[in-house]
C-alpha cells in the first residue's frame, strides 16, 4: 500500500519535472524567435564555412605571428606568476586554519569571489578603458581573475592540510613560524605546483581571447584577419593556437608527473 | 645534530621548479616592457570612473535582465540540442561500446581539436557565418559543449559499464541491449550531474558572448563601455556577478542531492 503511494507520487514528481522541461523549452524557443529549422540547416552550412573558406590555410604571414606568439606566452608567464604571488598571500589569509582573524576571511572571500565571478573578458573591457589598448590591461584581466581563482583553490589545499601534524607540533611548542615550516608549506608545494600550472595553461587560452577585446595577445590577430575577411590567414592563426595550447598542455602534464 | 627528514630528489625538483618561474619571469617582464606612464595614467583614472560608477541608477535593470535571460536561455538551448548529439556520440566513442575502434579514435582527435580552441573563437566564427544574434550563440556553442560531454559520458561508460557490457555481450546481446539495458540505467545521475556542472560553466560563457555579438547580456555591457556610460555598466557588472554566483550555489546543491541519492 505505503509502496504504491510511494510509486504513484514518483511517477507524478517525475510527470511534473518533464511539463516543467517542455515549457522551458518552449518558452526559450519562443524568447529568443529560435528558427530550428534554420538553426538545423546553418549547422552544415557552418561546417562548410569552416571547411570551404578558410582551407587552405594561407602561410604567408607566418613571420608576423611569432611576436603575437611570444607576447602570449609572456603573458601567461608574468600574469600567473603575479597571480600565484597575490594569491598566495590571500590564500593563506583566508584559509580557516592560518586566517589572522575570522572577519579577514569573511571579508577576503567576498572580494574573491566577486573577482572570480566576473567574466575576465569584462574585466579586460573595463581596463581596455582605463589604461587603453594594448597589453597592460590583457595582463591586469589575467592578474585579477587569475588571483581571484589561486586565491580560493590555495586556501582550499591549506584547509586540507593535516591537523595532526599542526598539533604535534603545537605540542613541542613550536612558534607559528615553525610551524609554517615544517607543517604547512611541505603539505602545500604539490598542491600548489599542481594549481599553479593549471592557471598558466588557463592564462593561455584566456589570453588568446583577450585580443578580441583589444587587450593584446595572439587573439588580436584572429579578430583583425576576420575583419578583413582573409579567414584563410585566420585559419593559420587558429592553427598556431592550438598547437600552441596543446604543447603547453603537455608540457605542464609532464611537469606534473615529474614533481608530485 | 640535524636529521633531515624531507625526500632529497622531490626537494630539489620543487626548488628547481620555484627557480625556473623567477628565472622565466624576469625576462618575460622585461620583453613586454610594460610602459609606466601608461600605468601611472590608468591609475589617475580609477577615482573618476569609479564616481561614475557609483552614481548607480536602476534604469536600465528592466533591458539588462531581459538580455540575461536571453544569455541563460542559450545557454539551455544549447545543453538541450548538445545532449542529443553528444548522447549518440558518445557510445560511438566509448571503448566499451563503440562499434568500430578506428572510428572512435577518429572521434577523439576531432574532439580533442575542438576542445583546445576557445569557446568565444567558436563563436566568432559562428557569428561570421550566421551573423548577429542569440542563433549564432547557439551554434558556436555546439560544438565545444558537445566535444565537451561526449569526452565526459565516454569516460564514464567506460568506467562504470565495464561487468555490465561483458556480461550482456556474453549473453549475446546485440549494441542496442548493451547500450539501452547496459549501461544507461546506472548512468542517468552522473550524467545529469554532468550536464548541471556544464550549464553552470556555459551559462558563465554566455554572458560574455554577446561582446563578440552573440546576443544577451554581454552585449549591453559592451555598448556600455564603448560608450563609456559607467553607472549602467556597474549595474550590468552586479546583475552578472550575482547570476553567476546564485548559478554556482544551485548547482553545488543539485550535485549534493544527485551525489546523496546516488549512494
Amino acid at each position: 500500500m505505503n509502496i504504491e503511494i510511494k510509486a504513484r507520487q514518483r511517477k507524478t514528481k517525475r510527470l511534473l519535472s518533464l511539463v516543467f522541461f517542455v515549457a522551458a523549452l518552449l518558452f526559450s524557443i519562443w524568447y529568443i524567435e529560435f528558427d530550428l529549422i534554420g538553426f538545423l540547416t546553418g549547422i552544415p552550412i557552418f561546417v562548410r564555412f569552416l571547411t570551404v573558406d578558410f582551407f587552405p590555410p594561407n602561410v604567408s604571414d607566418v613571420s608576423n605571428y611569432v611576436r603575437p606568439v611570444l607576447d602570449t606566452l609572456a603573458f601567461g608567464i608574468v600574469a600567473t606568476f603575479i597571480a600565484s604571488m597575490v594569491g598566495l598571500i590571500i590564500g593563506f589569509m583566508m584559509a580557516h586554519n592560518t586566517t589572522p582573524h575570522p572577519a579577514i576571511r569573511m571579508g577576503l572571500r567576498g572580494i574573491v569571489s566577486f573577482s572570480r565571478n566576473v567574466p575576465f573578458l569584462v574585466w579586460a573591457s573595463i581596463l581596455v578603458v582605463l589604461f587603453g589598448v594594448g597589453s597592460m590591461p590583457g595582463i591586469f584581466a589575467l592578474i585579477i581573475f587569475g588571483s581571484g581563482f589561486l586565491s580560493r583553490v590555495y586556501a582550499e589545499a591549506i584547509e586540507e592540510i593535516d591537523p595532526h601534524t599542526m598539533e604535534a607540533l603545537d605540542a613541542c611548542g613550536a612558534t607559528s613560524l615553525q610551524k609554517l615550516k615544517h607543517a604547512i608549506i611541505p603539505q602545500f608545494i604539490p598542491g600548489f605546483i599542481s594549481w599553479t600550472l593549471f592557471m598558466f595553461e588557463i592564462t593561455i587560452r584566456a589570453s588568446a581571447v583577450l585580443g578580441l577585446v583589444g587587450a593584446g595577445g595572439i587573439g588580436s590577430q584572429i579578430k583583425q584577419t576576420m575583419d578583413l575577411f582573409q579567414y584563410s590567414k585566420t585559419a593559420t592563426v587558429i592553427t598556431i593556437m592550438v598547437v600552441m595550447i596543446l604543447v603547453v598542455e603537455f608540457l605542464t602534464q609532464r611537469i606534473r608527473e615529474r614533481l608530485i | 645534530m640535524k636529521i633531515p627528514i624531507a625526500h632529497k630528489s622531490t626537494q630539489r625538483q620543487q626548488r628547481f621548479f620555484f627557480l625556473s618561474m623567477i628565472v622565466l619571469f624576469i625576462p618575460c617582464m622585461l620583453y613586454l616592457d610594460l610602459n609606466y606612464m601608461q600605468f601611472k595614467d590608468g591609475l589617475s583614472r580609477i577615482p573618476d570612473i569609479v564616481y561614475k560608477m557609483l552614481q548607480i541608477s536602476f534604469d536600465e535593470l528592466p533591458e539588462l535582465l531581459a538580455e540575461l535571460l536571453t544569455s541563460v536561455i542559450v545557454a539551455f538551448l544549447c545543453i538541450v540540442i548538445s545532449v542529443l548529439f553528444s548522447f549518440i556520440l558518445a557510445f560511438l566513442v566509448a571503448e566499451k561500446t563503440t562499434p568500430n575502434r578506428v572510428l572512435s579514435n577518429v572521434l577523439r582527435v576531432i574532439i580533442v581539436i575542438i576542445r583546445t580552441i576557445p569557446t568565444t573563437i567558436w563563436v566568432l566564427l559562428a557569428v561570421a557565418s550566421m551573423g548577429f544574434g542569440p542563433m549564432a550563440g547557439v551554434l558556436g556553442l555546439l560544438f565545444p559543449t558537445v566535444s565537451f560531454l561526449v569526452r565526459v559520458f565516454a569516460a564514464q561508460i567506460d568506467e562504470a559499464g565495464k561487468d555490465t557490457v561483458e556480461a550482456i555481450k556474453a549473453v549475446g546481446g546485440t549494441w542496442w541491449h548493451v547500450v539501452f539495458n547496459g549501461v544507461l540505467p546506472s548512468l542517468s545521475t552522473t550524467f545529469l550531474a554532468m550536464i548541471a556542472f556544464k550549464f553552470e560553466i556555459t551559462v558563465a560563457e554566455t554572458v560574455i558572448l554577446g561582446m563578440v555579438g552573440a546576443g544577451g547580456i554581454g552585449m549591453l555591457l559592451q555598448d556600455y563601455i564603448s560608450f563609456y556610460e559607467f553607472a549602467p555598466l556597474m549595474l550590468g557588472v552586479l546583475t552578472v556577478f550575482t547570476t553567476l554566483f546564485l548559478m554556482e550555489l544551485i548547482t553545488n546543491q543539485i550535485r549534493l542531492r544527485i551525489g546523496r541519492r546516488a549512494r
